[in-house]
């Protein structure tokens, strides 16, 4: 099984000039203009693609009809038996372009080096609204994918029947072919079944999908079907998308937050070596030069005049995302908080969290070829709809005559979702090869990665609780304001109207079941731009209240684990979050007696339906203040794992981000521009400061797969902050616990 | 100018203070070698220098003159990957991959200079070298894994097998 990219390769192959036709049951049945093809994609429900059906029957009922209407999901089957999978997902790292793959050979009964899987371009899967985001890629596409597959599936054994003179029932289907049952020479291939002219018929019912005690593919650990370019060196990434003749460029970025551009000259710049233009048109400036040097530093010789506008300083904007006053939103109630915290002396805590960026190792890239009718753009991107978007609308065309052709992105972490507010690296590359009719690369450097762009908010909670004589929490209100992690690039409108970022609130409400609780939501925009980062709010929000409930507990005199046994929902939910808390207490022996000087702590956590717990193993260097993570078990209940080494990556790539960010990171503003321009004043965590990371995944019986990219970034900073009370009595309240911080409260 | 890359000439601009990451990769497409921070810190530049590793981003080309050169892309041999690049590969270590040219060659260097390393040594070693990604847990056992395969392939007692 490979996969192909890069500017030569994401491309379909030329014989798959597609043409469509819908079928009674909605799949678009695909023949290639050659006729030794065939395809079959789904619609998936999505409106943009019922229009194109839609257009499709009106047009020429029931007859082919050609152009770029792809489905958003498609396979492709070929007489050298390739099978071509057109998936809608930017593979980052998280290996979702083999996850795909797995679903989609369960139904399809494919051989799996057959199999290959490519993210179609914005041209190939036309759909306003398509990305990678969330860790909702598996859980959505689950059902359809096997859909599809089995669909495709059931058309070539009613063809492989016919040819075979044999009863549908009567085939097994088995490594790309169909057989009698105990008769390997019956044989035929699906590439022999797809050469030459037939007359595909989409079976009349729904194809009954396997149980999941059949499953071949899923839940088992195949390895990651991008790897292998990856470990030779050769896996194209929007940084290394290069065209024949191709230029250079790089652009001006503002120097503060606010900053407008008055006017820009090329003062001496157009005499500097390698220069082939200097681009100055609307609030845009930048320079194409023969090599990537000569633009940054020819970029860096143009005479700009600023407006710096306002110069915030770093505790303006902590004052501005604040709880409390006007605005906030109940997003969360039983029974009657407020009432019941009058009854007596409440517990109070206020939490804070830092801003963060999210330093992917391959900074903003992109290439571009545009011509006077339109152009291609190869970027590193998760959300290429949006990108295109952005593209045409700074070159004034139609939508239709840009495509965006998706590289592997070299970690993204939510940062390459195309924000309108920051500059796009494909917008700038458009502008360039515009300007000069040439290709254009553009690669940003580390400063402008650090500064240039969005980053995840700062947060603010205010807790207060009561306990009852039994110990049991009584009431519980959570305050919580943020900066926008989500609407930061959405038409204001929304926001307004909804009054919170559904985004910024991710694990905000309060899991527990308490007889009185309330969370309200505070929105707050900040000056600066700010937008998702990994698991979104989920950080920030699981920090403040797993920490809050760590005091309560310590105030009920109660094990930190005991506590939230007993404060858990009698549910569904409820008996999951019991289970994985009490599978990672039992592998870490939660309360054994550790080495002087270390202590554990817990916290757990549900996002997206993934249950997380987690216990993190400290110690503290008392003179620097360094926190040290020596060991992290995880406790994870996704539901269905489709690839359980994907997953157990991905839990420890999060543990470890997850570390990183409540260690060390952190974004500040000083007189209008962001502090960090590299990784000096930004470091992440090393290997030698990384913990151990032991996994137990656990399975819901419901037999539904869901995110995993995310949730285990939340349970991993308060596990560490209660682990730190536990060693020192001394709560830590504010991320990330820096050396300083923790020297600080030290004393 | 000659610059020597992975056993091979190449005639390249004499441009003395150009740093060798973009020679490598404008001028040669060896585009395997990454860009990560321009000033030393996170490793996805590294490459040898007469087996020494070395961060390219900060290497101008004049200290290349006379030197080999070595990339992710000269690593695997006739008989296939690279003990690293396999140990690599057997346990699953990259996410998004964009580190780990210059983790691999990292840890050849490690591995040709201390075929035995202990796990600090390791540790310290590889500290040098930044992933976003998390995935150190992964690359400590692919490093352990290749110094086992690589030992077994010197010590003709043990079949060249290994684990």
């Amino acid at each position: 099984m490979t996969e192909r990219r890069g500017v030569q390769g994401n491309q379909a192959p030329d014989e798959a000039d597609r043409e469509w036709y819908i079928s009674r049951r909605g799949f678009l049945i695909g023949m290639a203009a050659t006729g030794t093809a065939l395809a079959l994609g789904i619609p998936l429900g999505l409106p943009p693609l019922r229009r194109a059906a839609a257009r499709l029957t009106e047009g020429e009922a029931g007859g082919f009809a050609s152009g770029t209407l792809d489905p958003l999901l498609w396979f492709e089957i070929y007489p050298d038996e390739r099978v071509l999978a057109y998936v809608p997902k930017a593979e980052m790292g998280q290996g979702i372009h083999t996850a795909l793959a797995q679903i989609a050979a369960e139904e399809l009964e494919v051989a799996w080096e057959k199999l290959e899987v490519l993210h179609a371009s914005t041209s190939q899967a036309d759909d306003s609204f398509r990305g990678t985001s969330g860790s909702m890629s598996v859980a959505t596409l689950y059902d359809p994918l096997r859909q599809a597959a089995a669909t495709l599936r059931e058309m070539l054994r009613h063809e492989a029947a016919r040819k075979l003179n044999q009863s549908s029932e009567a085939l097994v289907a088995r490594d790309g072919g169909f057989e009698v049952a105990g008769d390997p020479n019956t044989r035929i291939t699906f590439g022999q079944l797809v050469a030459g002219a037939v007359e595909w018929q989409v079976p009349e019912e729904d194809v009954p999908l396997k149980p999941a005690s059949e499953y071949k593919f899923i839940g088992r650990s195949l390895p990651r079907i991008d790897l292998p370019a990856k470990i030779a060196g050769e896996a194209i990434f929007g940084y290394d998308a290069r065209a024949e003749g191709m230029l250079y460029g790089a652009a001006v970025h503002r120097p503060t937050i606010e900053a407008k551009m008055r006017s820009a000259r090329p003062g001496l710049t157009e005499g500097m070596p390698g220069v082939v233009k200097v681009v100055i048109e609307d609030s845009f400036a930048g320079v194409v030069a023969e090599s990537r040097l000569q633009a940054w530093a020819a970029r860096d010789a143009l005479e700009i005049e600023w407006d710096e506008g306002y110069l915030w300083q770093q505790q303006e904007l902590e004052d501005l995302v604040t709880a409390g006053g006007r605005g906030g939103v109940s997003i969360q109630r039983v029974g009657n908080a407020p009432s019941a915290l009058k009854q007596g002396t409440p517990i109070v805590a206020e939490y804070r969290t830092g801003m963060g960026t999210h330093a992917p190792m391959e900074p903003q890239a992109a290439l571009a070829l545009v011509g006077p009718d339109g152009g291609k753009v190869w970027t590193s991107t998760q959300f290429e709809m949006t990108a295109r978007r952005m593209v045409a609308e700074a070159l004034d065309l139609e939508l239709e005559q840009i495509e965006i052709i998706p590289t592997f992105l070299g970690g993204a972490f939510g940062r390459k979702i195309e924000l309108d507010p920051v500059p796009s690296p494909a917008v700038e590359a458009a502008r360039f090869s515009r300007a000069v009719g040439a290709p254009v690369h553009v690669g940003w450097d580390r400063f402008e990665e650090m500064r240039d762009g969005f980053f995840r908010p700062l947060t603010h909670h205010q807790f207060s609780a009561i306990l009852n004589d039994g110990g049991r929490i009584e009431a519980m209100n959570h305050e919580q304001a943020s900066g926008d992690a989500l609407f930061g690039g959405f038409p204001q409108p929304v926001g307004k109207i909804l009054g919170f970022d559904f985004g910024s609130t991710r694990g905000a409400q309060i899991p527990y079941a308490i007889p009185n609780r309330e969370t309200v939501a505070w929105r707050r925009p900040m000056p600066i731009p700010t937008g998702s980062w990994r698991g979104l709010g989920l950080m920030a929000n699981l920090f403040a209240i797993e920490s809050f409930f760590d005091e309560l507990a310590h105030a009920a005199g109660k094990d930190p684990l005991q506590f939230r046994l007993e404060h858990l929902p009698d549910d569904v939910l409820g008996q999951r979050i019991r289970a994985a808390l009490e599978a990672v207490a039992a592998q870490a022996a939660w309360g054994r007696a550790l080495p002087e000087g270390q202590a554990q702590g817990i916290a757990c956590g549900t996002d997206g339906g993934t249950v997380v717990a987690e216990v993190a193993e400290i110690s503290v260097d008392q003179d620097s203040g360094r926190i040290r993570v020596h060991q992290v078990v995880a406790a994870v209940d996704p539901g269905l794992v489709i690839n359980p080494d994907g997953a157990t990556a991905q839990i420890e790539g999060s543990i470890v981000m997850g570390v990183s960010a409540a260690l060390l990171e952190e974004i500040t503003v000083r007189d209008g521009r962001v502090e960090a321009g590299n990784f000096d004043r930004y470091p992440l965590l090393r290997m030698g400061d990384a913990p151990e990371v032991e996994t137990i995944l656990l399975e819901a019986p419901d037999g539904k797969p869901r995110g995993l990219g995310e949730p285990s970034i939340g349970p991993i900073a308060p596990a560490i902050g209660n682990a730190f009370f536990a060693l020192t009595g001394i709560r830590l309240r504010r991320l990330p616990m820096t050396a300083e911080r923790v020297q600080a409260a030290l004393g | 100018m000659e610059i020597m890359v992975n056993g091979k000439p190449y005639e390249v601009a004499d441009e003395p203070d150009r740093p060798l990451l973009w020679v490598l990769r404008d001028e040669l497409s060896l585009i395997g070698t990454k860009f990560g921070c321009g000033i030393g810190i996170c490793g996805s530049c590294d490459v040898h220098l007469d087996g020494n590793v070395t961060r390219s981003c900060i290497t101008p080309l004049s200290s290349v003159r006379g030197k080999a050169v070595r990339t992710i892309e000269g690593l695997a041999g006739d008989g296939g990957l690279h003990p690293v690049q396999q140990a690599f590969l057997d346990e699953q270590v990259h996410q998004c991959g964009w580190c780990m040219s210059g983790q691999m060659m990292r840890a050849v260097a490690l591995l040709e200079e201390n075929p035995d390393p202990t796990e600090e040594e390791l540790a310290a070693t590889m500290n040098a070298n930044y992933c976003r990604c998390g995935a150190y847990g992964r690359i400590r056992r692919a490093i352990v894994r290749a110094a086992g395969q690589m030992a077994a392939a010197e010590d003709p007692t043990s079949g060249g097998g290994g684990t």
